[in-house]
């Protein structure tokens, strides 16, 4: 059975890791479900989220050694869902021309927990926040409306830990708050 | 790299000169990180660089060879020998591509290597300008770690970083691109140079946990019919000493990897030769017999184990490893010890108990006995007209008292090799094993004796190999270093030629050569040799060679179609090993 893994991958923020990163996914012939890229807490750590499925998590904890080998890569994680709080960001841009079955907001905002962010002259713009099966549902249900355009982040998680970030780099290291 | 500040108002122009240009800082470098050897070519892209060089050659020998895979290999020959980085120059461009070759061959057989490229000017990055490649992107795969430069000021520092990845940890090429601009353009903060010994976000492990070599020493000390495989890493880590303490304490028998030979005496009791593709009779089936499977300084390469799903399922393992990404990597280890080979040793030899394990030693003898009887004798005291590449080289493991450092090249001739020379002198073997390059040993010779010129170098080549870089003839006889060069002729590929003929049921594809005349070609550039086909006359061949004080190539015409025994079918179980 395949299941989701979300490996976190702590760096020095230089030029060209993110594709020796992707290398030892491509090289193995593994698909990058999504990925994510960002600042961290700490003045120069950047965090690269990654979702991949595989079928055996000793495969997994292989690939992690091999990201943890790079130079300028500071701790690596592999979790699986239930050990972190994950969830991504979708935008849908619907149409509504004059005269067109207008969006319902109360609903939208209620039901959906999601929110008109953006109101053009003839479309506006719903975000969603949410696990990727919450923005799928969503989705199913915008499909009321005509969708022009569609656009869905990658992952951000955090693990379920008490521990923070810093206390897993390396010690002499001066992790300044951003 | 935060200190690109720009120069304060005192410094300004007329100071300027005071600053080093990015080609000189380059060259103070080196010579501040203790380089002495430079294998290089140069080109456009580098020629600044070479420039500042015109003023330094009386620190840094540049040696210029015929073609840069000729410098990478040179290289990593001279790597091997020193353990330290081999230094390679080249330009952009085709420069930089003819180098992926040797790189990532340095990165199989973890060879310290840095490489210093040039590249366009800044401004026309991108452009497709003339010669211009993306180097970082292709070489990113083959490297430990690259780096492209387009400010002069981060040379000092980054040529220092470059010098610690290389030869720290798992020791492996590093490779530095440095534009046009950041080697003409001057820096705008004085010149320093600090050795780089720490980086934050690379910790290699060298002293093992305590805990780990505990419960390693506590599996050795149960076991009953143990077995030691000592790789490449005994050698890097130069733990030949401890590894003899190691195994005359213990009683172990011990088999080294094809790039872990010379870690012991080939005439040491506990000495059993080598595991793998076309290495010993016992040192491979007891694989699956032992109770304990101690691993140190390799990785389990797919031409050792063969079959994993049927590898030392038995046994316990025990897995010494600098590379924390190699354990469990191919085989499940019960006791990892990630650390340095020779730390680790040192660390477990008071906490191993004396033993002795001679009944289980005897079992090795006895399939060295079946494998003498079918394949040795055969090879060495035949009673055929032409000679055979085992009687070869075993005659020159003798003239030699296996003392030479014997490079080799790829293929049939690299397994005899190893097979027949007794290595009685540690470091001696330098080989393209994980990736198997053609073309390797020429060049590789080279630079090992640029390294060692004080001992006998020995470059073992087939007829195929030696074709895919006999332009370095030149660069040795430019130099004039007495490298002794040995073709073994069957005017075939023969490895390929034994697989078509054993699995492509005789179906000779594209394997027969039709050969120059390869001392014409020697002579062609100034170096001496001769060529011999008669049996007889081989014993004195050789010593011509041998005392040649100048380069001297050989060539011994072999029979055509001889096969290299034992062989375990790729991907087939350890004990399904072909004597015939």
């Amino acid at each position: 059975m395949l299941t989701n893994y979300t490996i976190s991958v702590f760096t020095t923020n230089t030029v060209g890791l993110l594709n020796r990163i992707t290398i030892i996914f491509t090289r193995r012939r593994i698909n990058i479900e999504c990925l994510t890229v960002s600042e961290t807490e700490r003045k120069g750590v950047s965090r690269f989220t990654i979702v991949i499925r595989s079928q055996s998590r000793e495969f997994v904890e292989k690939l992690v050694r091999q990201i943890r080998k790079i130079t300028d890569v500071l701790a690596v994680f592999g979790y699986l869902d239930d050990e972190i709080v994950f969830n991504e960001i979708a935008l849908f841009k619907i149409s509504t021309p004059l005269g067109s079955e207008p969006l319902d907001v109360k609903t939208i905002n209620l039901d959906w927990n999601a929110k008109v962010v953006h109101w053009g002259l003839e479309y506006v713009v719903v975000e969603k926040n949410g696990t990727e099966e919450e923005i799928h549902e969503f989705y199913s249900y915008m499909k009321n409306w005509e969708i022009l355009e569609y656009v869905k982040s990658g992952r951000v998680a955090v693990g379920k830990t008490e521990k923070g970030l810093v206390e897993f780099l390396p010690e002499e290291g001066n992790w300044e708050i951003v | 790299m935060g200190q690109t500040q720009t120069k304060t108002a005192e410094s300004n122009q007329p100071e300027q000169k005071k600053f080093l240009s990015g080609a000189q800082a380059i060259m103070q470098s080196l010579v501040e990180q203790g380089v002495d050897t430079i294998f290089g070519y140069p080109g456009g892209a580098i020629m600044p660089t070479y420039d500042a060089l015109f003023d330094y050659q009386d620190r840094l020998k540049h040696i210029l060879v015929r073609h840069e895979q000729g410098a990478g290999h040179a290289a990593q020959g001279y790597a091997r020998m020193l353990n330290k980085a081999g230094v390679c120059l080249v330009t952009s461009g085709p420069g930089a591509t003819n180098l992926i070759t040797p790189i990532a061959d340095a990165m199989l057989d973890s060879t310290p290597m840095v490489c210093i490229v040039g590249q366009v000017k800044a401004n026309l990055l991108g452009t497709d300008a003339f010669q211009e490649c993306d180097v970082i992107g292709m070489s990113m795969p083959v490297t430990k770690w690259n780096y492209q430069v387009v400010d002069a000021n981060e040379i000092p520092e980054i040529i220092a970083k470059a010098f610690y990845i290389a030869e720290t940890g798992r020791p492996g090429p590093v490779l530095i691109d440095i534009t046009r601009t950041a080697q003409t353009d001057l820096m705008t903060i004085p010149y320093q140079y600090k050795l780089c010994k720490t980086l934050i976000s690379y910790k290699p492990r060298v002293e093992p946990k305590a805990e780990h070599v505990e419960a390693a020493a506590k599996l050795i000390n149960a076991a009953k019919r143990p077995y030691i495989l000592a790789g490449h890493g005994i050698l890097i880590s130069g733990a030949e000493k401890e590894l003899n303490e190691f195994v005359d304490k213990t009683g172990i028998p011990v088999a080294t990897t094809l790039l872990g030979m010379s870690a012991m005496d080939a005439d040491h009791p506990l000495f059993v030769g080598w595991p793998g593709m076309h290495g010993n009779y016992g040192a491979n089936v007891l694989t699956n017999s032992c109770d304990l499977l101690i691993a140190i300084g390799m990785r389990f390469d797919d031409r050792i184990t063969g079959d994993l799903s049927t590898y030392a399922k038995q046994a316990k393992v025990i897995h010494i490893e600098i590379d924390p990404s190699e354990v469990d990597k191919n085989v499940k280890a019960d006791a990892p010890v990630v650390g340095d080979a020779k730390a680790a040793l040192k660390a477990l030899l008071p906490l191993v108990k004396k033993a002795d394990h001679s009944e289980w030693r005897a079992e090795f003898k006895k399939y060295d006995d079946e494998e003498y009887d079918k394949i040795t004798k055969k090879d060495l005291f035949h009673e055929g007209n032409h000679i055979k590449m085992g009687e070869a080289v075993a005659l020159l493991s003798d003239k030699t008292k296996g003392e030479a450092v014997v490079v080799t090249d790829v293929g049939q001739h690299q397994m005899i090799t190893n097979r027949y020379y007794r290595f009685k002198k540690q470091n001696s073997i330098v080989t393209s094993g994980g990736a198997g390059t053609m073309g390797f040993a020429l060049p590789a010779a080279f630079g090992a004796k640029v390294a060692v010129p004080h001992r006998e170098v020995v470059a073992v080549i087939g007829d195929g190999g030696f074709q895919m870089t006999l332009q370095e003839l030149g660069t040795i006889a430019q130099s004039g270093l007495p490298v002794k060069i040995i073709i073994l002729n069957n005017n075939f590929l023969g490895m390929v030629r034994q697989w078509q003929q054993l699995f492509f049921d005789n179906r000779y594809s594209f394997v027969e050569l039709q050969n120059p005349d390869f001392i014409t070609i020697a002579k062609g550039f100034g170096i001496d040799g001769h060529k011999v086909s008669d049996r007889s006359l081989l014993s004195e061949s050789l010593d011509t060679l041998l005392n040649s004080d100048k380069p001297y190539l050989l060539e011994i015409v072999c029979e055509k179609e001889e096969n290299v025994f034992p062989m375990v079918p790729a991907g087939g179980c350890v004990t399904s090993i072909r004597l015939e």
